[in-house]
């Protein structure tokens, strides 16, 4: 059986990317709020009564208030919509290219900037940002032609992690959904891609990663992009993601947990979304992992144009691109901040997101 | 009604303190330490019949003069209450001072001082001002740290960043002290008017050239020096004992900054760096840079602690100006 005629509502017929869910014997039923429920029963009598004496009016679990963090902290000022911003005449051929609509959300970025120096906390410089945007606009245009859908998934306000697949050594994936965001959301909102720890210690591409809003993977720095009311693209995968050979291609890798305890503990939705291309766009046919090792790099590929043509071979082939942005998954309105300390949980809606990300995967593929 | 003690008073933070405190209606009086003769600016709040400021010389990071001074009748009189230490930031008087007693002399201040508040009948509140300059630092360009971040334990870190932690822990021991309440306010780089750059290690106090690190530009956050001195008032006004990392809304990479403040860098690759400092220290020379690693990686600070418990908040700005002889420099503006 391929991925491909794989259906997730058939009993006992196991996505082979997903290998066998611990969960998948009662479709129907949360396992985990139902030993919720059984922990609850066996809760000692008195106690029970009491609880059920208490006349005072409980919250629906379902539909209780979030408690928002005490200090509204963005001090930011409102992104104007694409309609309201004003921009100058085009005064060379590239503004002309790039249209008035992507110039006015171009123009909107300075919006992310809080105080009198050009940089966000995190190092955004919408000036860098700007200049660099012609550049990926072309990749995103004419070279990865990207086509995406499913826009309407995304907030046009408040804080969302948005999680997706992540393939193909160098991140245009990332590049190409941070794009594809900004030229489909009003007022247009930067997503903040999360990088790994390593590619914050590189020279130059640290740089370059904080000037165009990417930001280092560390609790504080997740829980604050949330806290400020950001959207933040993760790629749960990590490092995995990027090691995949081409026997693996569009088949998920481990997710780390720690955006689902972020998005919990920041009461916000998790956005599936399927980059379809990546896993074509330099498909590893191994890795040397020794070599990668000795050379303290994630990953030593072997790819059909790579190490043949010297750097050159590790850029991507012109693969077409296809975003699917997912329905939210609204896991914050039935478990409080509290739930993320719960291991178990965390790591049962970590692999929710894979399946709805693999799922996206599986339709869109062909 | 607080009687309050500053050390370093005749330094640029030291300054700005005293001025705040001076026009604070609920500071009776001021006792002010420093090194070197009282600052003119204070002339005038040292004038009058009975001025609500006095100024006493004394070696902060010497025992004996301390404990004279503390054990003194003039400052028995002045029954302080609240002692803010100011850490010494500007130009020691001679770079190759030994160390006291083995440590820097920004420690053993330290450690005077929070003797002496210990040992004093009077003194129940302690504000350390200290450096944010403490914490490890992960890879990053800038990286988000709270008051319970990691603290840089490296034995290989330079002398000033280690006078720093040791400094943060001195203080750091104290602040469940049920006799004394200690609040310590940890401090990016303060920018103050005119271009004056203070407690970043990469900067110095004089203007010049600077190495940089090959292929890394960090970014630096900015403090107004005069929303040191309102945080300052805060700590000294509040009843929570505490970490309390304090920082304004700017940011700039070190390359800006350094520009900014007339220290020219150059950049260098960390291998030749690295190189350049083991061979200075082998002369016995100052280190060349504080810390490869802060060449590196930059940070931000997350002052929601300070904003809830201290209630405060930056009201001041940092950016670039256009002075009146028409040059362009760092300045600082009420927001």
């Amino acid at each position: 059986m391929t991925t491909s005629d794989w259906h997730p509502h058939a009993r006992g017929n196991e996505n082979p990317a997903l290998g066998r869910d611990p969960f998948a014997e009662e479709v129907s039923i949360d396992p985990y709020l139902e030993r919720l429920a059984t922990l609850r029963q066996s809760e000692a009598p008195e106690l029970r009564k009491q609880v059920e004496s208490d006349s005072r009016p409980r919250p629906d679990w379902a539909q209780r208030t979030v408690k928002k963090p005490p200090a509204a902290r963005s001090r930011r000022a409102r992104t104007p919509t694409v309609g309201e911003v004003v921009i100058p005449e085009p005064s060379g051929w590239v503004d002309r290219w790039l249209g008035e609509d992507v110039r006015r959300r171009l123009e909107t970025l300075g919006y992310m900037v809080e105080g009198e120096t050009p940089y966000d906390r995190f190092g955004f410089s919408p000036d860098v940002a700007r200049n660099a945007f012609p550049w990926f606009q072309a990749l995103y245009r004419h070279y990865f032609r990207v086509r995406s859908e499913g826009h309407e998934h995304l907030p046009a306000e408040g804080a969302a992690v948005i999680a997706g697949n992540h393939a193909g050594l160098l991140p245009f994936d990332a590049a190409m959904g941070v794009l594809d965001i900004l030229q489909h959301t009003d007022p247009p909102r930067l997503a903040r891609a999360i990088v790994d720890r390593w590619a914050g210690s590189l020279p130059w591409i640290n740089i370059f990663y904080a000037r165009v809003g990417q930001v280092v993977g560390t609790r504080e720095n997740f829980a604050d992009l949330l806290d400020d009311e950001q959207l933040v693209m993760v790629f749960p995968e990590g490092m995995d993601g990027i090691r995949k050979t081409i026997t693996q291609r569009y088949r998920l890798q481990h997710f780390h947990v720690g955006f689902v305890e972020q998005a919990l503990r920041a009461q916000v939705p998790i956005i599936p979304v399927a980059f379809v291309g990546s896993d074509d766009q330099t498909p590893i046919l191994y890795n040397v992992k020794p070599l990668a090792k000795r050379l303290g790099l994630p990953v030593a590929p072997i790819t059909p144009t790579f190490p043949w043509l010297g750097p050159l071979g590790l850029l991507p082939y012109p693969v077409a691109y296809k975003i699917v942005y997912g329905e939210p998954l609204n896991f914050h309105q039935r478990f409080g901040p509290e739930s993320a300390n719960d291991s178990r949980l965390v790591r049962y809606l970590a692999n929710q997101v894979r399946r709805s990300v693999q799922l996206l995967l599986d339709r869109n593929r062909s | 009604m607080k009687h309050v003690l500053v050390t370093h008073a005749d330094e640029p933070l030291g300054r700005r303190i005293i001025k705040r405190l001076f026009y604070d209606a609920n500071v009776t009086s001021i006792f002010a330490l420093g090194d070197g003769p009282a600052p003119h600016t204070f002339d005038r709040f040292l004038s009058g019949a009975t001025p609500r400021l006095s100024y006493a010389r004394v070696d902060l990071a010497k025992h004996r003069p301390m404990n004279d001074l503390f054990h003194s009748t003039r400052v028995r009189d002045a029954e302080i209450d609240t002692a803010i230490f100011v850490p010494r930031h500007g130009a020691p008087a001679s770079p190759s001072d030994p160390l006291v007693a083995g440590l820097s002399e920004r420690t053993a201040e330290a450690r005077l001082l929070l003797q002496q508040c210990l040992e004093s009948q009077t003194i129940r509140n302690l504000v350390a001002l200290g450096s944010a300059f403490v914490y490890r630092l992960p890879p990053g360009n800038a990286n988000r740290l709270h008051e319970d971040s990691e603290l840089d334990l490296d034995p290989d870190v330079s002398p000033e960043i280690r006078s720093w932690i040791d400094c943060d822990m001195i203080f750091h021991g104290e602040v469940h002290n049920d006799r004394l309440r200690v609040a310590l306010l940890r401090l990016p780089t303060v920018v103050a008017s005119g271009g004056y750059v203070y407690l970043n290690p990469f900067m110095g106090e004089r203007a010049g050239w600077r190495v940089r690190s090959l292929g890394y530009d960090p970014i630096c956050a900015l403090v107004s020096d005069k929303d040191v001195a309102r945080a300052t008032q805060a700590a000294v006004h509040s009843t929570v004992s505490g970490i309390y990392n304090v920082a304004g809304i700017e940011v700039v990479p070190l390359s800006v900054l350094a520009g900014w403040t007339g220290r020219h860098s150059v950049s260098l690759p960390g291998v030749l760096l690295s190189a350049l400092d083991r061979a200075a220290r082998l002369l016995g020379r100052e280190a060349v840079v504080p810390s490869l690693e802060r060449l590196r990686y930059g940070f931000t600070l997350d002052t929601r602690r300070a904003e809830q418990e201290l209630g405060f908040h930056p009201a001041h700005r940092v950016g670039l100006a256009r002075a009146g002889d028409g040059t362009l420099r760092l300045e600082t503006a009420g927001i």
